[in-house]
């Protein structure tokens, strides 16, 4: 499914800018990754680095930092949660972010709250793809997923 | 890459100070303080940026949407929305704009978190960890 070019999964959780997407995993710990629309504005990814495994991250405290030629910043986070383990594929090789968001995850964390608790928050489904869309229209957003 | 590269992040939270005395004259130098400060401040480092000197200019309403640091680069004034929603500070030195002719209430971009006394940036400086000019 797509938007402007922008890849979407109808499955996965976004927060209300769609910067991140969550997933549930069978143990019930999260995985969370950059999605393309963020991806594509952050242009080539240089350097990724995550929190090391064990610390406790509060809302607002990011997963990760991300480095690309043009923009550096957070990976934003919106629960409280514990990093489980950085994806080590992607953190020795970022530019997988550009070219696969939605498998190149980044990082894998436990949420300290139950992860129903935790996803409550985020959007999924019809919903999400609505303001997946809505964004990328709005902004005039088209995605590329080639290495730039 | 070899396998003792540390991708992991585990730095005590710290203070630093950016002193921004660069401003349109010296274009190349007007982007990398907002860079290195959004990557700062998204490692949970409290990042403040104090401009002073040439540097007011980049707060003044106009400016740095009009250059960037190199050419046909990103635009200065979208470094400094990164680094603000990074969670970056911006301080303007309040003693420096008469020199610039800017009205502190009326010309400065609305990123500006604070019109700032030089003891502000005396106060940062002592009490940060690391200062750093451009």
């Amino acid at each position: 499914m797509e938007c402007n070019g922008c890849e979407f999964h109808s499955e996965l959780y976004y927060d209300s800018e769609y910067q991140i997407w969550l997933r549930r995993e069978h143990d019930d710990s999260l995985t969370v990754g950059m999605t393309d629309i963020s991806q594509t504005i952050a242009g080539k990814i240089l350097h990724v680095r995550v929190r090391r495994p064990g610390t406790i991250r509060e809302p607002g405290k990011p997963v990760a930092t991300i480095e690309s030629g043009k923009w550096a910043g957070p990976i934003p986070n919106f629960i409280h949660c514990v990093i489980l383990e950085g994806n080590i594929e992607v953190l020795e090789n970022p530019v997988l972010l550009n070219s696969d968001p939605y498998n190149a995850w980044i990082a894998r964390v436990e949420a300290s709250a139950g992860v129903d608790a935790a996803l409550e928050a985020f959007l999924t489904g019809d919903e999400a793809h609505e303001g997946y869309c809505r964004r990328a229209r709005d902004e005039d957003i088209h995605c590329q997923r080639k290495v730039r | 890459m070899s396998a003792d590269v540390d991708h992991y992040l585990d730095n005590d939270e710290k203070t630093v100070v950016i002193v921004m005395t660069s401003g349109p004259s010296t274009p190349q130098r007007c982007a990398t303080p907002f860079y290195l400060g959004a990557i700062m401040a998204s490692m949970d480092v409290e990042v403040h940026v104090f401009f002073t000197m040439e540097g007011v200019r980049l707060m003044q309403r106009g400016v740095a949407e009009s250059f960037a640091a190199m050419e046909d680069g990103k635009k200065i004034i979208d470094f400094i929305r990164d680094a603000k929603r990074a969670g970056v500070t911006l301080h303007v030195c309040q003693p420096a704009l008469p020199g610039y002719k800017i009205d502190e209430d009326n010309d400065l971009i609305e990123e500006v978190d604070h019109v700032s006394r030089a003891s502000v940036l005396a106060d940062l400086v002592l009490r940060s960890d690391n200062v750093i000019t451009f």
